[in-house]
Protein backbone atom coordinates (compact mmCIF):
# COMPACT_ATOMS: atom_id res chain seq x y z
CA UNK A 1 0.00 0.00 0.00
CA UNK A 2 1.10 3.53 -0.71
CA UNK A 3 -0.22 6.13 1.67
CA UNK A 4 0.47 9.79 1.05
CA UNK A 5 -0.79 12.20 3.70
CA UNK A 6 -0.84 15.99 3.55
CA UNK A 7 2.25 15.88 1.37
CA UNK A 8 3.79 19.06 -0.01
CA UNK A 9 7.25 19.48 -1.46
CA UNK A 10 9.30 22.53 -2.41
CA UNK A 11 12.55 21.96 -4.31
CA UNK A 12 15.44 23.79 -2.68
CA UNK A 13 15.87 26.11 -5.67
CA UNK A 14 12.13 26.92 -5.94
CA UNK A 15 10.10 29.45 -4.03
CA UNK A 16 6.78 27.60 -4.20
CA UNK A 17 5.81 23.99 -3.59
CA UNK A 18 5.63 21.86 -6.75
CA UNK A 19 3.06 19.55 -5.17
CA UNK A 20 0.84 20.52 -2.27
CA UNK A 21 -1.64 18.98 0.13
CA UNK A 22 -1.52 15.60 -1.56
CA UNK A 23 -3.63 12.90 0.06
CA UNK A 24 -3.70 9.63 -1.82
CA UNK A 25 -4.12 5.99 -0.82
CA UNK A 26 -3.16 3.31 -3.34
CA UNK A 27 -4.12 -0.23 -2.33
CA UNK A 28 -1.82 -3.20 -3.02
CA UNK A 29 -2.15 -4.51 -6.55
CA UNK A 30 -3.82 -1.37 -7.92
CA UNK A 31 -3.07 -0.14 -11.42
CA UNK A 32 -2.88 3.63 -11.11
CA UNK A 33 -2.51 6.22 -13.85
CA UNK A 34 -1.30 9.75 -13.15
CA UNK A 35 -1.83 12.42 -15.77
CA UNK A 36 -1.84 16.20 -16.05
CA UNK A 37 -0.28 18.99 -18.05
CA UNK A 38 3.48 19.49 -18.26
CA UNK A 39 4.85 20.96 -15.04
CA UNK A 40 1.77 20.00 -13.03
CA UNK A 41 3.79 17.92 -10.55
CA UNK A 42 3.31 14.38 -11.87
CA UNK A 43 6.97 13.41 -11.85
CA UNK A 44 7.51 15.01 -8.45
CA UNK A 45 4.74 12.83 -7.05
CA UNK A 46 6.43 9.70 -8.42
CA UNK A 47 9.76 10.83 -6.93
CA UNK A 48 8.03 10.87 -3.57
CA UNK A 49 6.84 7.29 -4.10
CA UNK A 50 10.22 5.87 -5.10
CA UNK A 51 12.17 7.79 -2.46
CA UNK A 52 14.12 10.01 -4.87
CA UNK A 53 12.41 12.71 -2.83
CA UNK A 54 13.74 13.38 -0.22
CA UNK A 55 16.88 11.26 -0.70
CA UNK A 56 18.20 12.75 -3.97
CA UNK A 57 16.40 16.06 -4.30
CA UNK A 58 16.72 18.24 -1.23
CA UNK A 59 13.90 20.55 -0.31
CA UNK A 60 11.09 21.21 2.14
CA UNK A 61 9.10 18.03 2.74
CA UNK A 62 5.79 18.29 4.58
CA UNK A 63 3.44 15.45 5.48
CA UNK A 64 4.29 11.78 5.09
CA UNK A 65 4.77 9.21 2.34
CA UNK A 66 4.52 5.58 3.31
CA UNK A 67 5.33 2.88 0.74
CA UNK A 68 5.04 -0.87 1.51
CA UNK A 69 5.13 -0.04 5.21
CA UNK A 70 8.26 2.12 4.86
CA UNK A 71 8.29 5.77 5.80
CA UNK A 72 10.29 7.15 2.85
CA UNK A 73 11.94 9.81 5.01
CA UNK A 74 13.00 7.40 7.75
CA UNK A 75 14.47 4.57 5.64
CA UNK A 76 17.29 4.76 3.10
CA UNK A 77 17.00 4.69 -0.68
CA UNK A 78 18.41 1.17 -1.01
CA UNK A 79 15.68 -0.17 1.22
CA UNK A 80 13.01 1.60 -0.84
CA UNK A 81 14.46 0.51 -4.16
CA UNK A 82 14.28 -3.15 -3.13
CA UNK A 83 10.52 -2.70 -2.93
CA UNK A 84 9.92 -0.06 -5.58
CA UNK A 85 11.20 -0.41 -9.14
CA UNK A 86 11.34 2.75 -11.23
CA UNK A 87 11.72 3.63 -14.87
CA UNK A 88 12.45 7.30 -15.39
CA UNK A 89 11.29 9.57 -18.15
CA UNK A 90 14.73 10.13 -19.65
CA UNK A 91 15.66 6.59 -20.50
CA UNK A 92 19.27 7.42 -21.39
CA UNK A 93 19.89 8.60 -17.84
CA UNK A 94 18.80 5.20 -16.52
CA UNK A 95 21.06 3.02 -18.66
CA UNK A 96 24.32 2.08 -16.96
CA UNK A 97 25.69 -0.59 -19.31
CA UNK A 98 26.69 -0.75 -22.94
CA UNK A 99 25.14 -4.16 -23.69
CA UNK A 100 21.51 -5.15 -23.09
CA UNK A 101 22.41 -8.30 -21.15
CA UNK A 102 24.73 -6.33 -18.83
CA UNK A 103 21.95 -3.82 -18.21
CA UNK A 104 19.70 -6.71 -17.17
CA UNK A 105 22.38 -8.14 -14.88
CA UNK A 106 23.27 -4.86 -13.19
CA UNK A 107 20.28 -4.69 -10.87
CA UNK A 108 20.05 -8.43 -10.25
CA UNK A 109 23.70 -8.72 -9.22
CA UNK A 110 23.64 -5.58 -7.13
CA UNK A 111 20.59 -6.79 -5.27
CA UNK A 112 22.36 -10.08 -4.58
CA UNK A 113 19.91 -12.33 -6.43
CA UNK A 114 21.16 -15.94 -6.26
CA UNK A 115 23.43 -16.71 -9.20
CA UNK A 116 21.45 -19.79 -10.29
CA UNK A 117 18.26 -17.74 -10.42
CA UNK A 118 19.61 -14.91 -12.54
CA UNK A 119 19.51 -16.54 -15.97
CA UNK A 120 15.85 -17.52 -15.60
CA UNK A 121 14.94 -13.99 -14.45
CA UNK A 122 16.78 -12.36 -17.37
CA UNK A 123 15.25 -14.70 -19.94
CA UNK A 124 11.75 -14.33 -18.49
CA UNK A 125 11.87 -10.52 -18.40
CA UNK A 126 13.31 -10.23 -21.93
CA UNK A 127 10.70 -12.66 -23.23
CA UNK A 128 7.92 -10.82 -21.44
CA UNK A 129 8.92 -7.56 -23.15
CA UNK A 130 9.34 -9.33 -26.49
CA UNK A 131 12.99 -8.35 -26.80
CA UNK A 132 14.83 -11.67 -26.36
CA UNK A 133 16.53 -10.97 -29.71
CA UNK A 134 18.09 -7.77 -28.37
CA UNK A 135 20.03 -9.51 -25.59
CA UNK A 136 23.47 -9.13 -27.17
CA UNK A 137 22.89 -5.74 -28.81
CA UNK A 138 24.70 -2.61 -27.72
CA UNK A 139 22.44 -0.08 -26.02
CA UNK A 140 23.72 2.58 -28.45
CA UNK A 141 22.33 0.70 -31.43
CA UNK A 142 18.78 0.55 -30.03
CA UNK A 143 15.91 2.84 -30.98
CA UNK A 144 14.26 4.92 -28.26
CA UNK A 145 11.38 2.45 -28.10
CA UNK A 146 13.67 -0.53 -27.80
CA UNK A 147 15.57 1.18 -24.97
CA UNK A 148 12.33 1.74 -23.10
CA UNK A 149 11.54 -1.96 -23.33
CA UNK A 150 15.04 -2.83 -22.06
CA UNK A 151 14.63 -0.47 -19.10
CA UNK A 152 11.26 -2.03 -18.25
CA UNK A 153 12.64 -5.56 -18.57
CA UNK A 154 15.58 -4.72 -16.30
CA UNK A 155 13.21 -3.45 -13.61
CA UNK A 156 10.63 -6.22 -13.97
CA UNK A 157 13.45 -8.78 -13.55
CA UNK A 158 13.95 -7.42 -10.01
CA UNK A 159 10.33 -8.34 -9.14
CA UNK A 160 9.56 -5.23 -7.12
CA UNK A 161 6.35 -4.89 -5.10
CA UNK A 162 5.62 -1.51 -6.64
CA UNK A 163 6.46 -0.32 -10.15
CA UNK A 164 6.69 3.44 -10.62
CA UNK A 165 6.94 4.29 -14.31
CA UNK A 166 7.30 7.81 -15.68
CA UNK A 167 5.94 7.85 -19.24
CA UNK A 168 7.20 4.34 -20.00
CA UNK A 169 5.69 4.29 -23.48
CA UNK A 170 6.58 7.83 -24.60
CA UNK A 171 8.71 6.57 -27.44
CA UNK A 172 6.79 3.41 -28.22
CA UNK A 173 4.49 2.95 -31.19
CA UNK A 174 0.79 2.47 -30.38
CA UNK A 175 0.79 -1.30 -30.81
CA UNK A 176 3.90 -1.67 -28.61
CA UNK A 177 2.39 0.71 -26.04
CA UNK A 178 -0.69 -1.51 -25.79
CA UNK A 179 1.57 -4.55 -25.62
CA UNK A 180 3.51 -3.00 -22.72
CA UNK A 181 0.31 -2.19 -20.83
CA UNK A 182 -0.98 -5.72 -21.43
CA UNK A 183 2.28 -7.10 -20.12
CA UNK A 184 2.26 -4.81 -17.09
CA UNK A 185 -1.33 -5.71 -16.24
CA UNK A 186 -0.71 -9.42 -16.59
CA UNK A 187 2.55 -9.20 -14.66
CA UNK A 188 0.95 -7.11 -11.93
CA UNK A 189 -1.96 -9.51 -11.51
CA UNK A 190 0.29 -12.56 -11.39
CA UNK A 191 2.67 -11.03 -8.86
CA UNK A 192 0.27 -8.78 -6.96
CA UNK A 193 2.40 -5.80 -8.01
CA UNK A 194 1.16 -2.26 -7.59
CA UNK A 195 1.69 -0.23 -10.77
CA UNK A 196 1.85 3.57 -10.84
CA UNK A 197 2.23 5.07 -14.30
CA UNK A 198 2.64 8.70 -15.32
CA UNK A 199 1.26 8.99 -18.82
CA UNK A 200 0.11 11.54 -21.38
CA UNK A 201 -1.74 8.90 -23.42
CA UNK A 202 -5.02 9.18 -21.59
CA UNK A 203 -6.82 6.74 -23.88
CA UNK A 204 -4.41 4.03 -22.74
CA UNK A 205 -4.76 4.94 -19.07
CA UNK A 206 -8.54 4.84 -19.31
CA UNK A 207 -8.40 1.29 -20.65
CA UNK A 208 -6.02 -0.06 -18.04
CA UNK A 209 -6.09 2.00 -14.86
CA UNK A 210 -8.32 1.16 -11.86
CA UNK A 211 -7.63 4.62 -10.53
CA UNK A 212 -6.94 7.72 -12.59
CA UNK A 213 -5.26 10.61 -10.81
CA UNK A 214 -5.30 14.00 -12.52
CA UNK A 215 -2.93 16.64 -11.21
CA UNK A 216 -3.20 20.34 -11.87
CA UNK A 217 -0.77 22.91 -10.52
CA UNK A 218 0.58 20.55 -7.88
CA UNK A 219 -2.78 19.49 -6.49
CA UNK A 220 -4.87 16.39 -7.09
CA UNK A 221 -7.88 17.48 -9.09
CA UNK A 222 -9.41 14.05 -9.63
CA UNK A 223 -8.67 10.60 -8.21
CA UNK A 224 -11.36 8.18 -9.27
CA UNK A 225 -12.21 5.42 -11.71
CA UNK A 226 -11.41 6.58 -15.26
CA UNK A 227 -15.06 6.59 -16.38
CA UNK A 228 -15.94 8.89 -13.47
CA UNK A 229 -13.05 11.25 -14.25
CA UNK A 230 -14.04 11.40 -17.94
CA UNK A 231 -17.43 12.77 -16.91
CA UNK A 232 -15.58 16.06 -16.35
CA UNK A 233 -14.36 16.60 -19.93
CA UNK A 234 -14.63 20.39 -19.89
CA UNK A 235 -12.73 20.73 -16.63
CA UNK A 236 -10.07 18.35 -17.90
CA UNK A 237 -9.65 20.34 -21.10
CA UNK A 238 -9.36 23.56 -19.09
CA UNK A 239 -6.37 22.10 -17.21
CA UNK A 240 -4.70 20.80 -20.38
CA UNK A 241 -5.86 17.19 -20.30
CA UNK A 242 -7.52 15.92 -23.45
CA UNK A 243 -10.14 13.16 -23.44
CA UNK A 244 -10.14 10.26 -25.89
CA UNK A 245 -12.09 11.13 -29.08
CA UNK A 246 -14.72 8.53 -28.17
CA UNK A 247 -15.35 10.42 -24.93
CA UNK A 248 -15.66 13.76 -26.75
CA UNK A 249 -18.12 12.18 -29.19
CA UNK A 250 -20.11 10.86 -26.25
CA UNK A 251 -20.26 14.23 -24.48
CA UNK A 252 -21.28 16.03 -27.69
CA UNK A 253 -24.07 13.51 -28.34
CA UNK A 254 -25.21 13.85 -24.73
CA UNK A 255 -25.23 17.63 -24.94
CA UNK A 256 -27.41 17.40 -28.06
CA UNK A 257 -29.80 15.06 -26.25
CA UNK A 258 -29.03 12.17 -28.59
CA UNK A 259 -27.54 9.87 -25.95
CA UNK A 260 -28.13 9.37 -22.24
CA UNK A 261 -26.05 6.34 -21.30
CA UNK A 262 -22.71 5.87 -19.55
CA UNK A 263 -19.66 7.85 -20.63
CA UNK A 264 -17.50 6.22 -23.32
CA UNK A 265 -13.83 5.68 -22.58
CA UNK A 266 -12.82 3.75 -25.70
CA UNK A 267 -13.88 2.66 -29.17
CA UNK A 268 -15.78 -0.39 -27.89
CA UNK A 269 -17.91 1.82 -25.65
CA UNK A 270 -18.45 4.18 -28.58
CA UNK A 271 -19.65 1.32 -30.80
CA UNK A 272 -22.30 0.41 -28.20
CA UNK A 273 -23.26 4.09 -27.88
CA UNK A 274 -23.56 4.56 -31.65
CA UNK A 275 -25.70 1.44 -31.90
CA UNK A 276 -28.00 2.89 -29.27
CA UNK A 277 -28.12 6.29 -30.99
CA UNK A 278 -28.77 4.76 -34.39
CA UNK A 279 -31.53 2.52 -33.04
CA UNK A 280 -33.23 5.67 -31.75
CA UNK A 281 -32.64 7.40 -35.03
CA UNK A 282 -33.91 4.43 -36.98
CA UNK A 283 -37.26 4.47 -35.18
CA UNK A 284 -37.59 8.22 -35.54
CA UNK A 285 -35.87 9.09 -38.78
CA UNK A 286 -35.62 5.90 -40.78
CA UNK A 287 -32.05 4.78 -40.22
CA UNK A 288 -28.56 6.16 -40.32
CA UNK A 289 -27.89 9.03 -42.62
CA UNK B 1 11.43 17.12 -54.18
CA UNK B 2 12.76 14.24 -52.09
CA UNK B 3 13.25 10.98 -53.89
CA UNK B 4 14.47 7.62 -52.60
CA UNK B 5 15.48 5.26 -55.36
CA UNK B 6 16.07 1.64 -54.29
CA UNK B 7 17.74 2.77 -51.07
CA UNK B 8 19.28 0.32 -48.63
CA UNK B 9 21.04 1.47 -45.50
CA UNK B 10 22.91 0.04 -42.55
CA UNK B 11 24.55 1.45 -39.44
CA UNK B 12 27.25 -1.18 -39.08
CA UNK B 13 27.71 -2.16 -42.73
CA UNK B 14 26.15 -5.56 -42.10
CA UNK B 15 22.62 -5.41 -40.70
CA UNK B 16 20.40 -3.73 -43.33
CA UNK B 17 18.00 -1.35 -41.55
CA UNK B 18 16.40 -0.25 -44.82
CA UNK B 19 15.94 -2.51 -47.79
CA UNK B 20 15.22 -1.36 -51.32
CA UNK B 21 13.14 1.64 -50.29
CA UNK B 22 11.69 3.84 -53.04
CA UNK B 23 9.31 6.78 -52.69
CA UNK B 24 8.89 10.35 -53.81
CA UNK B 25 7.77 13.37 -51.75
CA UNK B 26 6.56 16.28 -53.86
CA UNK B 27 7.27 19.89 -52.93
CA UNK B 28 4.66 21.41 -50.64
CA UNK B 29 3.28 18.14 -49.31
CA UNK B 30 2.70 17.12 -45.68
CA UNK B 31 3.74 13.51 -45.28
CA UNK B 32 3.90 11.37 -42.15
CA UNK B 33 5.94 8.20 -41.83
CA UNK B 34 4.17 5.62 -39.70
CA UNK B 35 5.09 2.14 -38.53
CA UNK B 36 6.31 0.30 -35.48
CA UNK B 37 9.52 0.97 -33.55
CA UNK B 38 12.40 -0.30 -35.62
CA UNK B 39 10.48 -0.11 -38.92
CA UNK B 40 13.14 2.25 -40.32
CA UNK B 41 11.38 5.60 -40.02
CA UNK B 42 14.09 7.47 -38.13
CA UNK B 43 16.73 5.90 -40.38
CA UNK B 44 14.83 7.27 -43.37
CA UNK B 45 14.87 10.74 -41.76
CA UNK B 46 18.63 10.49 -41.23
CA UNK B 47 19.06 9.61 -44.90
CA UNK B 48 17.04 12.67 -45.91
CA UNK B 49 19.21 15.03 -43.88
CA UNK B 50 22.43 13.32 -44.93
CA UNK B 51 23.48 12.13 -41.46
CA UNK B 52 23.44 8.67 -42.99
CA UNK B 53 24.39 7.76 -46.55
CA UNK B 54 22.78 4.86 -48.40
CA UNK B 55 24.75 1.65 -48.87
CA UNK B 56 22.79 1.08 -52.08
CA UNK B 57 20.56 3.28 -54.21
CA UNK B 58 20.27 7.05 -54.09
CA UNK B 59 18.63 9.70 -51.93
CA UNK B 60 17.95 12.73 -54.14
CA UNK B 61 17.11 16.20 -52.82
CA UNK B 62 15.87 18.36 -55.69
CA UNK B 63 17.55 15.92 -58.07
CA UNK B 64 20.98 15.94 -56.39
CA UNK B 65 22.19 12.84 -54.50
CA UNK B 66 22.88 13.57 -50.81
CA UNK B 67 26.32 12.02 -51.31
CA UNK B 68 27.20 14.99 -53.54
CA UNK B 69 25.89 17.67 -51.18
CA UNK B 70 27.91 19.27 -48.40
CA UNK B 71 26.31 19.20 -44.96
CA UNK B 72 25.90 22.99 -45.08
CA UNK B 73 24.17 22.81 -48.50
CA UNK B 74 21.85 20.10 -47.27
CA UNK B 75 21.12 22.00 -44.05
CA UNK B 76 19.86 24.96 -46.08
CA UNK B 77 17.47 22.74 -48.01
CA UNK B 78 16.31 20.49 -45.20
CA UNK B 79 15.68 21.64 -41.61
CA UNK B 80 15.79 18.77 -39.15
CA UNK B 81 14.10 18.52 -35.76
CA UNK B 82 15.55 15.72 -33.67
CA UNK B 83 13.35 13.48 -31.55
CA UNK B 84 15.10 14.78 -28.44
CA UNK B 85 15.54 18.59 -28.47
CA UNK B 86 18.49 18.24 -26.11
CA UNK B 87 20.50 16.74 -28.96
CA UNK B 88 19.99 19.95 -30.85
CA UNK B 89 20.16 22.81 -28.36
CA UNK B 90 23.72 23.95 -27.74
CA UNK B 91 23.62 27.62 -26.71
CA UNK B 92 23.25 29.45 -23.43
CA UNK B 93 20.37 31.74 -24.33
CA UNK B 94 17.28 31.39 -26.46
CA UNK B 95 18.47 34.25 -28.69
CA UNK B 96 21.88 32.64 -29.29
CA UNK B 97 20.16 29.36 -30.12
CA UNK B 98 17.88 31.12 -32.61
CA UNK B 99 20.87 32.78 -34.30
CA UNK B 100 23.08 29.68 -34.22
CA UNK B 101 22.03 28.44 -37.68
CA UNK B 102 22.75 31.82 -39.28
CA UNK B 103 26.11 31.93 -37.52
CA UNK B 104 27.02 28.41 -38.68
CA UNK B 105 26.12 29.34 -42.25
CA UNK B 106 27.93 32.70 -42.04
CA UNK B 107 24.67 34.51 -42.69
CA UNK B 108 24.27 36.72 -39.63
CA UNK B 109 22.53 39.95 -40.57
CA UNK B 110 20.13 42.55 -39.16
CA UNK B 111 17.37 40.90 -41.22
CA UNK B 112 18.15 37.58 -39.57
CA UNK B 113 17.88 39.25 -36.14
CA UNK B 114 14.50 40.68 -37.06
CA UNK B 115 13.25 37.32 -38.28
CA UNK B 116 14.47 35.65 -35.08
CA UNK B 117 12.68 38.31 -33.00
CA UNK B 118 9.43 37.75 -34.92
CA UNK B 119 9.55 33.99 -34.47
CA UNK B 120 10.48 34.20 -30.77
CA UNK B 121 7.49 36.50 -30.28
CA UNK B 122 5.18 34.18 -32.23
CA UNK B 123 6.36 31.15 -30.23
CA UNK B 124 6.18 33.01 -26.91
CA UNK B 125 9.91 32.50 -26.26
CA UNK B 126 11.90 34.84 -24.04
CA UNK B 127 15.22 35.69 -25.80
CA UNK B 128 17.15 35.84 -22.52
CA UNK B 129 16.03 32.50 -21.08
CA UNK B 130 18.52 29.70 -20.57
CA UNK B 131 17.31 26.89 -22.91
CA UNK B 132 18.35 24.17 -20.48
CA UNK B 133 16.14 25.56 -17.73
CA UNK B 134 13.02 25.48 -19.93
CA UNK B 135 10.57 22.60 -19.69
CA UNK B 136 10.56 19.85 -22.31
CA UNK B 137 7.70 21.32 -24.36
CA UNK B 138 9.30 24.75 -24.51
CA UNK B 139 12.68 23.24 -25.44
CA UNK B 140 10.91 21.40 -28.27
CA UNK B 141 9.36 24.67 -29.41
CA UNK B 142 12.77 26.38 -29.29
CA UNK B 143 14.38 23.59 -31.33
CA UNK B 144 11.58 23.94 -33.90
CA UNK B 145 11.79 27.74 -33.89
CA UNK B 146 15.55 27.68 -34.48
CA UNK B 147 14.97 25.59 -37.60
CA UNK B 148 12.02 27.54 -38.93
CA UNK B 149 13.95 30.82 -38.62
CA UNK B 150 16.28 29.61 -41.39
CA UNK B 151 13.26 29.16 -43.71
CA UNK B 152 14.27 25.83 -45.19
CA UNK B 153 11.98 24.66 -48.02
CA UNK B 154 11.70 21.25 -46.30
CA UNK B 155 11.37 20.47 -42.59
CA UNK B 156 11.89 16.96 -41.29
CA UNK B 157 10.43 16.32 -37.85
CA UNK B 158 11.29 13.15 -35.94
CA UNK B 159 8.41 12.68 -33.51
CA UNK B 160 7.77 16.36 -32.84
CA UNK B 161 5.11 15.70 -30.18
CA UNK B 162 6.77 12.99 -28.05
CA UNK B 163 6.82 13.95 -24.39
CA UNK B 164 4.56 16.95 -24.88
CA UNK B 165 1.25 17.41 -23.14
CA UNK B 166 -1.96 18.06 -25.05
CA UNK B 167 -1.66 21.85 -25.09
CA UNK B 168 2.00 21.81 -26.09
CA UNK B 169 1.30 19.22 -28.76
CA UNK B 170 -1.48 21.33 -30.25
CA UNK B 171 0.72 24.43 -30.17
CA UNK B 172 3.61 22.70 -31.96
CA UNK B 173 1.34 21.07 -34.55
CA UNK B 174 -0.58 24.26 -35.33
CA UNK B 175 2.73 26.04 -35.98
CA UNK B 176 3.72 23.20 -38.31
CA UNK B 177 0.34 23.39 -40.03
CA UNK B 178 0.80 27.11 -40.71
CA UNK B 179 4.31 26.48 -41.99
CA UNK B 180 2.91 23.94 -44.44
CA UNK B 181 0.14 26.29 -45.50
CA UNK B 182 2.80 28.83 -46.44
CA UNK B 183 4.44 26.30 -48.77
CA UNK B 184 6.99 24.41 -46.65
CA UNK B 185 7.25 20.70 -47.33
CA UNK B 186 6.69 18.87 -44.04
CA UNK B 187 8.00 15.36 -43.46
CA UNK B 188 7.22 13.94 -40.04
CA UNK B 189 7.62 10.74 -38.09
CA UNK B 190 4.80 10.37 -35.61
CA UNK B 191 3.38 7.60 -33.47
CA UNK B 192 0.25 9.46 -32.41
CA UNK B 193 -2.28 8.40 -35.01
CA UNK B 194 -4.76 11.09 -33.95
CA UNK B 195 -2.09 13.71 -34.72
CA UNK B 196 -1.18 12.00 -38.01
CA UNK B 197 -4.81 11.87 -39.07
CA UNK B 198 -5.46 15.49 -38.03
CA UNK B 199 -2.49 16.99 -39.86
CA UNK B 200 -0.84 14.80 -42.52
CA UNK B 201 -2.26 14.75 -46.04
CA UNK B 202 -0.58 11.49 -46.88
CA UNK B 203 1.34 8.77 -45.12
CA UNK B 204 4.14 6.37 -45.95
CA UNK B 205 3.70 3.10 -44.09
CA UNK B 206 6.90 1.28 -43.16
CA UNK B 207 7.53 -2.14 -41.71
CA UNK B 208 10.78 -4.03 -41.15
CA UNK B 209 12.86 -1.64 -43.23
CA UNK B 210 10.52 -1.54 -46.21
CA UNK B 211 7.80 0.75 -47.52
CA UNK B 212 4.48 -1.08 -47.50
CA UNK B 213 2.32 1.69 -48.91
CA UNK B 214 2.15 5.41 -49.71
CA UNK B 215 -1.12 7.28 -50.16
CA UNK B 216 -3.80 9.56 -48.71
CA UNK B 217 -3.86 9.34 -44.89
CA UNK B 218 -7.43 8.18 -44.27
CA UNK B 219 -7.51 5.87 -47.29
CA UNK B 220 -4.56 3.91 -45.91
CA UNK B 221 -5.68 4.06 -42.27
CA UNK B 222 -8.99 2.49 -43.33
CA UNK B 223 -7.16 -0.41 -45.01
CA UNK B 224 -7.44 -3.12 -42.38
CA UNK B 225 -5.07 -5.54 -44.09
CA UNK B 226 -2.41 -2.82 -44.27
CA UNK B 227 -2.88 -1.56 -40.72
CA UNK B 228 -2.68 -5.09 -39.40
CA UNK B 229 0.43 -5.91 -41.41
CA UNK B 230 2.13 -2.72 -40.19
CA UNK B 231 0.74 -3.04 -36.60
CA UNK B 232 -0.88 0.39 -36.86
CA UNK B 233 -3.65 1.48 -34.51
CA UNK B 234 -6.25 3.47 -36.44
CA UNK B 235 -7.45 6.78 -34.95
CA UNK B 236 -10.53 6.29 -32.77
CA UNK B 237 -13.13 7.69 -35.17
CA UNK B 238 -11.80 5.58 -38.06
CA UNK B 239 -11.78 2.51 -35.79
CA UNK B 240 -15.36 3.29 -34.69
CA UNK B 241 -16.54 3.78 -38.26
CA UNK B 242 -14.89 0.55 -39.44
CA UNK B 243 -16.25 -1.42 -36.46
CA UNK B 244 -19.80 -0.18 -37.06
CA UNK B 245 -19.49 -0.88 -40.79
CA UNK B 246 -18.31 -4.43 -40.26
CA UNK B 247 -20.72 -5.29 -37.42
CA UNK B 248 -23.66 -3.76 -39.29
CA UNK B 249 -23.04 -4.27 -43.03
CA UNK B 250 -26.00 -2.01 -43.86
CA UNK B 251 -23.97 0.89 -42.41
CA UNK B 252 -20.80 0.24 -44.42
CA UNK B 253 -21.69 2.61 -47.25
CA UNK B 254 -23.46 5.23 -45.14
CA UNK B 255 -21.96 8.38 -43.62
CA UNK B 256 -21.43 6.40 -40.38
CA UNK B 257 -19.49 3.66 -42.14
CA UNK B 258 -17.38 6.23 -44.02
CA UNK B 259 -16.74 8.80 -41.26
CA UNK B 260 -13.09 9.60 -40.60
CA UNK B 261 -13.15 12.56 -38.21
CA UNK B 262 -15.03 13.50 -35.06
CA UNK B 263 -17.14 16.08 -36.90
CA UNK B 264 -17.97 13.61 -39.69
CA UNK B 265 -19.00 10.99 -37.15
CA UNK B 266 -21.06 13.48 -35.16
CA UNK B 267 -22.84 14.64 -38.30
CA UNK B 268 -23.43 11.03 -39.34
CA UNK B 269 -24.95 10.26 -35.95
CA UNK B 270 -27.41 13.12 -36.31
CA UNK B 271 -25.62 15.93 -34.53
CA UNK B 272 -25.89 19.30 -36.18
CA UNK B 273 -22.54 21.01 -36.21
CA UNK B 274 -21.11 23.96 -38.04
CA UNK B 275 -19.59 23.35 -41.46
CA UNK B 276 -15.89 22.68 -41.18
CA UNK B 277 -16.38 22.03 -37.45
CA UNK B 278 -13.10 20.99 -35.92
CA UNK B 279 -12.78 18.28 -33.32
CA UNK B 280 -12.28 19.79 -29.92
Amino acid sequence: MIEISNFSFTYRESADPVVRDINLTIPDGAFVGITGAAGSGKSTLTYAMNGIIPHCYPGDFYGSVNVCGLDTVECDLTEISRRVGSVCQDIDSQMVSSIVEDEMLYGLENFGVAHEEIEARVAEALDAMGIADLRDRTIDSLSGGQKQKVALAAIVALRPEVLVLDEPTAELDPASSVAVYELLRRYAREHGTTVVIVEQKIALLCDYADLLVVIDDGRIRFADRPENVLEHADELLAIGVNCPRSTTLCHDLKAAGLYEGAVCKNVNDAVAMAEQVLALASSEEGGAR
Amino acid sequence: MIEFSHVSASYDGELAVLRDVSFRIEDGSFVAFVGTNGAGKSTTMRLINGLLKPTEGQVLIDGTPTTELKTSELAQRVGFLFQNPDRQICNNTVREEMMFGFKALGKESPEAEVRADEIMAAFGLNPDDDPFLLNRGTRQLLALASIIVLQPPVVVLDEPTTGLDFRECTKVMEIIRRLHERGTTVVMVCHDMEVVADYAESIIVMSAGRVLAQGPTYELLRDRVLTQEASLVAPQMVALSLALGSQHPQLANTAVGQANTLSEMERALGLEIAEGGEPR
